[in-house]
């Protein structure tokens, strides 16, 4: 399968701060992917690096087959790009903001726009400006679809969304995702929003650490077991624990591992510690259990 | 480019401008009428031998009212281009458009520059058929090459303000700031009539680069590190 987005050994850094050094993944076409990360890992950074907003200190960022800092207007036109915070023309109104797009983009869907924002009931003479947070994501969302884009890149979807028009934007995604053929890759704090929409994850840690697996086998290996410490200390993250959690009411560890070999590891190198039950993890809790709570 | 992606454009150019810009063709009007009858009253109260004096023997410019006029436009006119454009970074919308950043920006300032060129044409216009009102047609003409290089001023206020506000770097929008205020200054030297004939074409020429110059901050601002 080709990739809709391949990232080979970047680098970036802002000043003398390093951000990446060694960055790889890919988004396979036809695949939803969400980039996951607390906040300053420089996910954002990677969005603009990908979009050509930034160049790399180091290694390549290839969209839809070019390098990302010279997309070519055609290539740009198969790319639907959203903006954190949903920016767009807040000085435009429903209709203005159409015309203003469509004549860029040769396989516009004006009908998949106004089926959008109709719904909102607001006149097509009313400005962006006026519009709610909400209001203005499915301007934007609509403004996406008609694009009628091969690549999504949708950067912090929910920010400023209220639960129902965060509902709302991942409902109408996943209906134009159905029509196949569309490659999403998506960042967003709202971890659980990902659970039914993604095929596959990338968490990225402060220092560029990354890590990228399918989400059902994310669902159905990362592990959280409870534990007691006969004496002694806790165990520390280390090739099989992956961390520890010491601050909820019971102390907790997370791993990849499956119990049998985690408790004879914990026999060898952490032996005043007992495991005990295993926990029920929400996709929230496993994302914090595996990039920790600080 | 197609004519409806030029169309377009020049839609969301006239959306970002459109109050601005008739706030300054009221400006201009208001400015235009004021100087009409500040001559018109001159002419009431004093003999017009006087007047005659006091232009072409002293060299007092009776229309100086009007000369920073054209300035501020291009200054305004900028602003309100491309202050929304820098807003939360919405220049990044635009450049997203499949469509050649230099064609893109390139498309802005002539609209912008075009919108400028209406208004320095009313002035020209207006100034002539004032003074030619009182004055021979040789004292209309002369007016309007004195007047010559303030328009050329809006020219610099609108792309030296462009410049500063497409710049991603700091340091680099104070040395732009710097040349166009450099530039600006050598058009406000004079005393008195047509001091500027002889240089004037080589100040226009010098005005021109403004044109290539304004592909560098867009540039920039797409490949910033």
């Amino acid at each position: 399968m080709t990739a809709a987005i391949q990232v080979e050994r970047l680098a970036h850094r802002y000043g003398r701060r390093p951000i990446y050094s060694d960055l790889s993944f890919s988004v396979p076409q036809g695949k939803v992917v969400a980039l996951l990360g607390k906040n300053g890992v420089g996910k954002t950074t990677l969005i603009r690096l990908l979009m050509g907003f930034m160049r790399p200190s180091a290694g390549c960022c290839q969209v839809l087959g070019e390098p990302s800092h010279a997309l070519s207007p055609a290539t740009r036109a198969r790319i639907g790009l959203l903006l954190e915070g949903h920016l767009t023309y807040d000085l435009m109104t429903i209709a203005q903001i159409e015309r203003f797009y469509r004549p860029f983009y040769p396989r516009w869907r004006r009908e998949l726009y106004f089926d959008l924002v109709d719904r909102l009931g607001l006149p097509h003479g009313h400005r962006i400006g006026n519009m709610s947070c909400g209001q203005r994501s499915q301007v934007v969302l609509g403004l996406i679809f008609a694009q009628d884009p091969d690549l999504m890149i949708l950067d912090d979807y929910s920010m400023g969304l209220d639960a129902g028009y965060r509902r709302l934007f991942l409902d109408y995604l996943r209906r134009f995702l159905d029509e196949g053929g569309k490659t999403l890759f998506v960042t967003s704090h709202v971890v659980q929003d990902m659970e039914s929409l993604v095929d596959e994850l990338i968490f990225l840690q402060r220092g560029g650490a990354l890590r990228q697996l399918p989400l059902v086998d994310f669902r159905r290996d990362f592990r959280c077991f409870g534990f007691q410490v006969d004496g002694g200390s806790a165990p520390q993250p280390d090739a099989l624990i992956e961390n520890v959690d010491l601050h909820g009411r019971e102390p907790v560890l997370y791993s990849f591992a499956d119990r049998e070999p985690l408790e004879a590891h914990l026999a060898t190198h952490w032996p005043q510690v007992r495991l005990g039950d295993e926990q029920p993890l929400s996709l929230e809790d496993a994302f914090i259990g595996l990039t920790g709570k600080y | 480019m197609r004519a409806a992606m030029l169309s377009a454009i020049f839609l969301k150019e006239w959306l970002k401008v459109r109050w601005v810009w008739l706030g300054l063709l009221v400006l201009h009007l208001g400015m235009l009428l004021y100087l009409l009858l500040a001559i018109r009253h001159q002419f009431r109260v004093e003999h017009s031998e006087m007047i005659w004096y006091w232009a072409f023997e002293l060299r007092r410019l009776l229309y100086a009212p009007i000369q920073y006029l054209p300035l501020l436009t291009g200054v305004l006119i900028a602003i309100a281009q491309f202050g929304p454009e820098m807003l939360g970074g919405r220049f990044r919308l635009s450049l997203h458009l499949p469509l050649r950043a230099d064609l893109l920006v390139w498309s802005w300032v002539g609209f912008g520059a075009l919108m400028g060129a209406l208004l320095a044409l009313l002035d020209a216009v207006a100034l002539y058929w004032i003074i030619a009102g009182w004055f021979p047609h040789e004292a209309a003409v002369s007016a309007l090459l004195t007047a010559l290089p303030w328009l050329l001023g809006g020219w610099i206020g609108y792309f030296g303000a462009t410049l500063a506000l497409l710049e991603p770097a700091a340091p680099r929008r104070l040395i732009y700031l710097g040349l166009s205020a450099a530039f600006l200054a050598l058009l406000y030297q004079h005393r008195g009539y047509q001091e500027y004939d002889q240089v004037l074409p080589v100040l226009i020429a010098l005005a021109l680069l403004f044109i290539p110059a304004v592909i560098l901050p867009a540039h920039r601002y797409r490949h910033q590190r």
